[in-house]
Order: C-alpha cells, then structure tokens, then sequence
C-alpha cells in the first residue's frame, strides 16, 4: 500500500518513537510550569480587579486588553526576536512558560474576578464583621466559595495553555509540534506524524477536559 | 540500390516522426491533456528560483522549468498555473491531486523517494554557512558548540551533523519554518548561523551578515510528483535530459545568475540516491532519526 498512510509510513514513525516521546515529555513539562504561573497571575490579577484602587485597575484591564486581544504567536515571537535586541535573552523554556503564563492570566484573571464576584458581598460584610481584615477575610472566606465557581472554567484554559504550546513550533521550542514538524519535514511522512502527534495532544487535554465536565456537574449540582 | 536506399530513409523518417504520436499517453498525462493546465506547485519567497513579486507574477529557474513543461505536455507555455507552496504544504498537495508537479527547491533524499516520485536534478547547490560579523566566527570550526539556525525541512542539518561529527565536534540545530525566521533568529542572537543552500543564502547577505568560505555536500533539486504518476514523471525526466543535452538548461541557470551545474557530480549523485531509496525500501526502520535539539 502507498499514500501517506502507508504500512511503511506507520513503521518508520513507531522506529523513531522515543524522539517523539522526548517532545512530548517537553509540551508536559512546559505546559505544567506555565499552569502554575498562569494560576498565579490570575489570581493576583483577578483580586486587584476586586479592590478599589483605580489606578491598579486600569493597569490591570491595559494587560488583559492587550494580551487577550493580540495574537499568542505575535507576543512569541517578540519575546523571541525583539527581547534579546534589548540586552534580555531568555532561554527557550523559560521564555515559553513566560509567553504562556501572560497569555492565559489574562483569561485566569477574568475567571477570578467573576468567581469572585460570584460570591455573595454579604460573606465579605459578615467577614469583616468579625473582625476579618481584607485579605484574611479573602483567603478564609471568600476564595474557598470562588474557586468552586472558578474551577470549571480555569479547567478549560488549562486545555487551552497546553494547545497552545504548540506555537513554539516556530521558534524552535522543542516541544510536541516541532517534533512533529521536524521530523515530517525531514522525510516527508506527514500521515502517521500528525495523526499521532494529535493523539497525543488527545492524551493530555481529553482527561483534563473531562474533569472539567465532572467539576462543573458538581459545583452547579451544589448551587 | 539508392531507391531502395531512399525508401528506407523515407520509412525510417516516418517512423519517427510517427512513433511519439502512436504512443499511448498514460493516465496521470491524459488527465492533465483534458484539463488543459498544468498544475504547478512552486516557491513565493525564494529569489532567482520561485519568487511572487508585487503584481503577483511568478518569476525564476523553477517557474521557466514548469513553462517548459507546459509546453512539452500542452503545447503551450502558458498553459501553467502556479499555487505558492511551503515546505509542509507541498506534499499533502500533491497527495490530494491539487497539484501535478512541485517545483520548489525540493531536495532529494533517499527517505523522500519513498514518499514520492522525483525527476532526476536540474540543479545542485552546496550549502553555505551566514554569520554575523561582530560574532567573530571565521570558519566551520568556530561553530563548535553553537546553535545552527536551519529550514524545516530542508536536508541542511543532515549534511552539516556528518560534517560536524567528522570533525569530531558538536553542534546543535534550530529548525525554523521559513527562511526570513532564521534571519530574524540570527539578527537577535538566538542562532550563531544561518544555513541554507547558497544560491538561497546570497539573497540574505547585507553589511552586518557575511558567508562563511566552507561549503558543505551539494544538495540536488528534483520536480516532485505523486507516487505511482510514473508517465508524468517520465516526460519530466525526458524534459530535464533534453534541456541537458541542448544546452538550454545551462542557459536557464546562467540566466537567473545561478552558479553553473557539473553534470557530472549530478549524475554520480544520482545513482547513489537511488541505491539508497532502494536499501531503505527493503528495510523502512532504518530510517535515521533525526537528532533532537
């Protein structure tokens, strides 16, 4: 059989696996640690927007406009070919966890500050009512009702980041994609490469997509 | 006697002048006859080989050779349409039968020979090695330990790993979709060399930037078509042989300031290609992997 699926095709791809795995490992890896920071600029982010200093909010709502509202390959290839014009030469991971945490705080922030929203003020009066300060009453209070609105959704932009990182492709990230680019365009057996590299994009998002489903079941199930 | 003479002459004549004609087109030629254009995939950011300028007009080697071809199959040179591929896009087009030929600075490779029909090269080039002038690099050696920015899919970085594990020193790669990229990666430092095959090198050079005198294992161009299209491909290689043999390929080359082609390093290259193709078909998990970053 020939064609691009060919049985030859298939067998060249499970020869060269472990070059794929190394990639695969790597979209993990990148994807974890700009899991983590994205978490920690939306909620930082996301509890300014809550408070009552004007300025901080319009510096807040400027990032979120501009990050939201530029393309995630633009802000990539920034970081990748303007930054070092300016003395800042980051190296390919920290740079792609950077360019990803920025990207989708933008979203975790919106998702906090709702979350937030969401909670009845009555919870924040009686809080401070016993002598709660802001913030005491935040983490005590407040945050373990927001994260159960805020979870569902967060869920769905960490699918998103992992997606995502893909864009690295084109500034050589190493990651999943450029593998898989790299090595289709190397040989020219683009059929088994992609079928399998979404595959394993597949094996990452599916379980976090579903987990998101179960969530949201139980926080409305708790409404 | 020399009626006789005269008479055989006269068939013979006939004969050749016929036998074209009683030849059967095969399928993949017959459909592009009834089509009545030839599907051509070719390069828009390539100067002197395939380039689009700003009126949209296709212009270089690679767009001569498919007039050419048009005309071989067609009668008519014009008889072409030109669709810009990149290096992910030109096979998948060919797959679908959205394209009939390619020619785009494909190189050809044993493992691709697998995948696709190749004609045999019209062109060769060796790969050239750009730096950045305050980098200090002077040669090949100097590269040791540096990062090479190359082109998705070009054979670049195989060609320069055995050179580099030759010399018994290391470097490493970075693969970027177009060539543009690269330069940018250059510009800001994220690679130490940009390496491409030189006659695509020569359009990047300017005053901060300059080649390196190393030259690396010549890379040959061929016109791909898709697997099976054995007539179409026949009628390629008719072409190129004959545009050989008259001389007008040269004229081509010399014509876009293209360095002139040994034929013979072409056709010793050849052979060896399709030994190679014909080893890996025996055995597909030879297939070498390619090195990780």
């Amino acid at each position: 059989m020939t064609g691009p699926f060919s049985l030859h095709n298939w067998q060249a791809w499970f020869s060269d696996w472990s070059y794929f795995a190394e990639g695969f490992l790597r979209t993990v890896y990148i994807s974890l640690l700009g899991l983590f920071f994205t978490l920690i600029i939306g909620l930082i982010v996301g509890m300014l927007l809550c408070g009552r200093n004007r300025v901080v909010i319009s510096i807040c709502k400027g990032y979120m406009s501009f990050f939201q509202n530029t393309p995630l390959v633009i802000q990539i290839f920034i970081y990748y070919n303007v930054l070092p014009k300016l003395g800042i030469r980051l190296g390919i991971v920290v740079l792609g966890v950077m360019g990803l945490a920025l990207y989708t705080g933008a979203y975790a922030a919106d998702i906090v500050r709702s979350a937030i929203r969401a909670v009845p003020t009555g919870q924040m009066e009686a809080a401070g009512s016993q002598g709660f300060t802001y913030l005491q009453a935040m983490y005590h209070v407040v945050l373990p009702q927001a994260v159960k609105i805020g979870l569902p959704p967060m869920t769905n932009q960490a699918v998103n980041l992992i997606k995502n990182s893909s864009v690295l492709a084109v500034i050589a990230g190493g990651e999943l994609m450029y593998c898989a680019d790299s090595w289709s365009g190397s040989n020219l057996i683009y059929g088994p490469t992609f079928v399998m590299t979404g595959v394993l994009y597949l094996c990452i998002c599916l379980p976090i997509s579903l987990l998101a489903r179960r969530l949201e079941k139980r926080s409305t199930r708790n409404v | 006697m020399r009626k006789l003479l005269s008479f055989v002459l006269v068939l013979a004549l006939a004969l050749v002048a016929f036998l074209p004609a009683l030849a059967e087109d095969s399928a993949d030629v017959a459909a592009i006859k009834e089509r009545g254009k030839l599907l051509v995939g070719v390069k828009a950011d390539v100067p002197n080989f395939g380039f689009q300028d700003l009126g949209g007009e296709f212009e270089g080697l690679e767009i001569d050779l498919a007039h050419k071809l048009a005309e071989v199959i067609l009668g008519d040179a014009n008889a072409v349409a030109f669709t810009p591929v990149t290096a992910k896009t030109r096979g998948p087009l060919l797959d679908t039968g959205e394209l009939d030929l390619v020619i785009a600075t494909f190189t050809i490779k044993p493992d691709r020979l697998l995948q696709y029909e190749f004609s045999k090269p019209y062109f060769i080039d060796a790969i050239g090695l750009l730096v950045t002038k305050e980098s200090g690099i002077k040669s090949f050696a100097d590269l040791a330990g540096k990062t090479i920015g190359v082109a998705q899919s070009a054979t670049t970085k195989d060609a320069l790993q055995a050179a580099a594990d030759k010399a018994g020193m290391t470097v490493s790669f970075a693969e970027f979709p177009a060539y543009p990229d690269i330069k940018a990666a250059l510009g800001a430092g994220r690679v130490d060399c940009f390496s491409v095959d030189k006659s695509i090198l020569n359009g990047y050079v300017d005053d901060t930037t300059e080649i390196l005198p190393d030259s690396f294992s010549p890379q040959p161009y061929g016109i791909a078509v898709k697997k099976g299209n054995t007539g179409l491909l026949a009628v390629v290689d008719d072409t190129i042989a004959a545009m050989r043999a008259d001389g007008s390929l040269d004229t081509l080359v010399a014509g876009w300031t293209l360095p002139a082609v040994d034929w013979a390093v072409v056709d010793e290259m050849s052979v060896t290609l399709w030994e190679a193709a014909a080893a890996l078909a025996a055995n597909p998990t030879d297939t070498p992997a390619p090195t990780t970053k």
